[in-house]
């Protein structure tokens, strides 16, 4: 048995008046109210055999006056908190971590689990003693000092009750090296004549959470006494959708297929039906058998769709219920912009304007002769590449001064950057291999191209090879600042000393050559990526590239309105209130029109795997959880006040009903 | 009202012997024009009686007898204790209507009609009234008259037994609430041997009392006091203790041969005297 304070002084001391006072105002009694009447001989006669038992008359007075003091007495007492003591106190210095990533909005106990996570910090604050400080850090991919260290339990109690679920990922580094800083300072005075700033202030940390955290190293606790409350329970079951896209089935070029991975994360294999909806109307729904702890995948076909919203539902209650959706969004196909800068280019210029190709892209042409000479000409080109109005610019045999915001096609030229060059003109070259894997020159057969000169290129680090010929590479393909710069070794045209247009190559006349201009358009100007829309983790940025030159867009979120974004320089825009789970439609300038969509999926399975960990790594120690152990006190003021409660309903009845007394 | 009380007629059941001739007949006989029997000449007789006709007819001498006519000694006594100025109306009031109207009665018929308050004491004694001509002397008495007189019922009624020895209708007008008690004071006036009514006269406020809370009841007459909080199962009391002494003294009364009525001052006075007091024949 033990006592806890829970008034100050002068409360307690207001209190201690309130019995003497008791005491006194019965002891000048009630003043009754004087009344005349004509005779008092009906009413002596009424309470005349009251009055027979005096001794139990004073009693019964008394009586009312002992249940008062009896109930201000039990106030007393169950404001002194009698109760018996959990298995361990709460120490001096205390640092909760609360966990507030996406898992803990699992159901799996009374609540979710950030409720009970709360619930049981509550539990420890209301424990401290007098003196006792303690401090909030809830965690979710970043950490937040919810209150400092305070020993104001009621401003802990308000600040932990403030702490709210996020759908983000989880990561505790942040929230451990905030905490170790304050219990072991100085740790940057790495010169022993520094003085410390400091004073090292031993703390316990007390982490509530379910001890999904990535790894880390480097970290050392110091004074730091940790201590893991592992929430959630060891039967929790659930089912999360791992991955969700969709594509278009290379075989039909027309259908749209969505490919979706089921993850089980539970003990038991589950049959669950699973629902694709398009802009919210039921699509599709395929029933699927997940083994326990294992994963099944799904594959639903459809029509093309122009753009909408895709959604995936798995139908069924699990613990965690955010990850049973999925997002999806398939912006609009958009034809690429494609300029392409050269004098004279028959074949390729051909082939941009097939009906295949026009498809795919809009293509407009600039002489590279007018561009040197002509200096509005020029200007507005500089502009337009600035501004990032081009998804590809095909140089054909021309070499820009600045490279432009765009991907970029070098026929026969190299690029102004570092990195890039052309070795000694070879005469003949023959080639040997392409890289089929990338999607420049898969499929494509460059054995039987004849190439007469031929420029060995050398790309930067980080290029890809795509065709070696005997000479060297021919053909490379290397990023730059989010672009890609693909360089070919030789010229389709050359011209002869006379000044006559050549042929250079037979390449024209293959098959490789249509389509390598195919795969250029189609993967340079972004037309194949164009149909999954961005994802980010929720809580991450997303970075969204506008497709007009406008100053703003709006974003709007699944829930709430929408948000004005700024550029970022160049056509990329940031937007960071990515917290909820769902579809961001984007509108450009003041344009109605959504004109893109991204979308914010969990994703994770570190969020998804919801079955409590049992120890957690905290960079070089491991701490086990002490789940068994509920730190509670058995109060009883609960039980004294309700006492109390029925002292004041007796009293209340003999009051009234004391003529039978 | 007037004209109601005026046909009405104060009725005893005991035969009285008046001091004067009045409009009641008398078991004796008498001189009145109302003729009862004949009887024979005796010697002595007076001469003027003889009926002449009959002498006439059958050469006999007979006498003829008339019934004697009587007057009839009418008294009303009212409590005039302080606990009579109680209520609204006051009891006290009540009581002198109800006296007014039995007086105004008799002065009507021609009795001998003495209305006096209780403790007003050999100083000041009331009025005695004889004929319609005295009604506003009596309405004068009793205007001026003023509650108050703490004197005992018994102490009262002595007084007036003493001072008035003759036979009639004696009706009391009290509430009865004294301490020692009522039962002497209506031995002293059964020991008159007179025809004694009860007109037991309570408030509403005393029958049903509005009353709540926790009070100090004082007592008007001798300030007593009674500390009462009343609730439900005390008012069920009080008026079960009322009933009981109601009951008490009705059965005192008819026990002893006295008329007993309870009046409550809501009772309006015209049907406490029309259908009360007729039923209980103090009055036809």
């Amino acid at each position: 048995m033990s006592w806890l304070n829970s008034l100050a002084i002068w409360q307690w001391s207001l209190l201690a008046i309130v019995p003497p006072a008791i005491v006194l105002l019965y002891f000048l009694k009630l003043k009754r109210q004087p009344l005349e009447v004509p005779s008092t001989f009906l009413w002596a006669r009424t309470v005349e055999d009251l009055h027979v038992n005096t001794i139990w008359q004073r009693l019964r007075q008394n009586l009312l006056l002992f249940l008062q003091l009896l109930l201000i007495l039990l106030i007393i007492l169950s404001l002194l908190r009698p109760g018996w003591e959990g298995t361990a106190k709460i120490d001096k210095r205390a640092i909760f971590v609360v966990d507030t990533s996406a898992s803990m909005s699992a159901t799996d106990v009374e609540g979710t689990r950030l409720d009970e996570a709360k619930r049981r910090v509550a539990q420890m604050i209301r424990e401290m003693n007098s003196g006792d400080v303690a401090m909030i850090i809830s965690v979710s991919d970043s950490a937040n000092v919810e209150q400092p260290f305070t020993d104001n339990q009621s401003l802990l109690l308000r600040k932990l009750n403030a702490i709210k679920q996020t759908n983000h990922r989880s990561d505790i580094e942040q929230a451990l090296r905030y905490a170790a800083g304050l219990a072991n300072p100085g740790r940057t005075a790495d010169d022993p004549g520094d003085t410390q700033v400091a004073q090292a202030m031993p703390a316990t940390l007390y982490i509530y959470s379910d001890g999904r955290f990535p790894k880390f190293k480097n970290f050392f606790l110091g004074n730091l006494e940790p201590e893991y409350y592992p929430i959630g329970s060891a039967e929790s079951d659930n089912l999360a959708v791992g991955s969700f896209r969709i594509d278009r089935n290379p075989e039909k070029f027309d259908q749209i297929q969505a490919f979706a991975r089921i993850d089980n994360f539970g003990a038991e294999d589950v049959d669950t039906d699973v629902s694709l909806y398009i802009d919210g109307e039921l699509r599709d729904a395929e029933q699927l058998n997940v083994p326990a702890d294992g994963q099944a995948s799904l594959q639903f076909n459809m029509d093309d769709i122009e753009q909408g919203e895709l959604r995936l539902v798995i139908d069924r209650k699990d613990d965690l219920m955010i990850d049973n959706d999925a997002y999806v969004a398939a912006n609009l196909p958009r034809r690429a912009k494609v300029l392409l800068i050269t004098d004279f280019n028959a074949a390729l210029s051909m082939a941009l304007s097939t009906t295949g190709i026009e498809k795919y892209a809009e293509v407009s042409r600039i002489s590279a002769e007018d561009l040197a000479s002509d200096a509005a000409l020029a200007a507005k080109y500089k502009q337009q590449s600035d501004a990032g109005a081009f998804d590809l610019i095909i140089f054909d045999r021309y070499s820009p001064e600045e490279m432009p915001q765009a991907n970029t096609v070098f026929l026969g030229a190299v690029p102004p950057t570092e990195g890039w060059g052309f070795a000694e003109k070879k005469p003949r070259g023959i080639v040997i291999d392409s890289n089929r894997s990338h999607p420049v020159t898969q499929l494509m057969d460059m054995g039987n191209v004849n190439i007469a000169d031929c420029y060995p290129v050398t790309c930067p680090a980080g290029g890809t090879r795509l065709v070696d010929a005997d000479v060297g590479l021919l053909m490379a393909i290397a990023p730059r600042q989010g672009y890609e710069d693909l360089v070919v070794g030789f010229e389709m045209y050359s011209s002869d000393d006379a000044g006559e247009v050549v042929y250079n190559t037979d390449w024209q006349i293959r098959r490789s050559f249509p389509l390598f201009v195919m795969n250029m358009i189609k993967y340079l100007g972004g037309v194949r990526g164009s149909m999954s829309s961005l994802n980010v983790a929720p809580g991450e940025p997303a970075i969204v590239r506008s497709r007009l030159v406008v100053d703003e867009v709006r974003v709007k979120p699944p829930v709430g309105s929408q948000a004005k974004v700024g550029r970022e320089g160049e056509n990329a825009f940031v937007y960071t209130f990515t917290n909820e789970l769902g579809v961001y439609q984007v509108r450009e300038g003041s344009d109605d029109e959504v004109s893109q969509r991204f979308t914010v999926n969990l994703f994770d399975t570190r969020e998804s795997n919801i079955l409590p960990l049992d120890k957690i790594d905290l960079g070089e120690s491991e701490v086990s959880g002490t789940a068994g152990v509920q730190r509670s006190r058995f109060e009883l003021w609960k039980w004294i006040l309700l006492l109390g409660f029925c002292v004041l309903v007796g009293e209340w009845y003999i009051y009234n009903q004391r003529v039978y007394l | 009202m007037l004209a109601q009380l005026e046909r009405m007629e104060l009725v005893s059941r005991k035969i009285f012997r008046g001091r004067m001739k009045g409009e009641r007949r008398s078991r004796r006989k008498g001189q009145s024009v109302e003729f009862a029997d004949f009887r024979n000449y005796v010697h002595g007789d007076d001469l003027r009686f003889i009926d002449w006709n009959l002498y006439a007819r059958l050469d006999k001498l007979f006498l003829k007898l008339f019934l004697e006519e009587e007057d009839l000694h009418f008294y009303a006594l009212v409590d005039a204790s302080a606990s009579m100025e109680f209520g609204d109306p006051t009891k006290f009031f009540y009581a002198k209507q109800i006296a007014a109207s039995l007086g105004f009665i008799g002065l009507c018929r021609a009795d001998r009609v003495k209305i006096e308050t209780l403790g007003a004491g050999p100083a000041n004694p009331g009025p005695v009234l004889r004929g319609r001509a005295s009604l506003w002397r009596m309405l004068d008495y009793l205007d001026h008259a003023e509650p108050g007189v703490n004197v005992s019922l018994g102490d009262g009624v002595k007084d007036f037994c003493l001072r008035n020895s003759g036979k009639g209708i004696i009706v009391l007008i009290t509430d009865m609430m004294d301490k020692s008690g009522y039962e002497t004071a209506l031995r002293y006036l059964l020991a008159q041997q007179m025809d004694v009514y009860v007109i037991h006269v309570l408030s509403p406020e005393e029958l049903n009392p509005d009353v709540k809370g926790d009070l100090k009841l004082i007592d008007c007459e001798d300030s007593d006091v009674a500390e009462v909080t009343i609730s439900r199962p005390l008012l069920d009391r009080y008026k079960r203790t009322l009933a009981s002494f109601i009951d008490g003294a009705r059965d005192y009364c008819v026990r002893r041969g006295m008329s007993y009525v309870l009046a409550p001052t809501d009772t309006p006075i015209e049907q406490l005297v029309s259908s009360y007091l007729r039923k209980r024949g103090l009055v036809r």
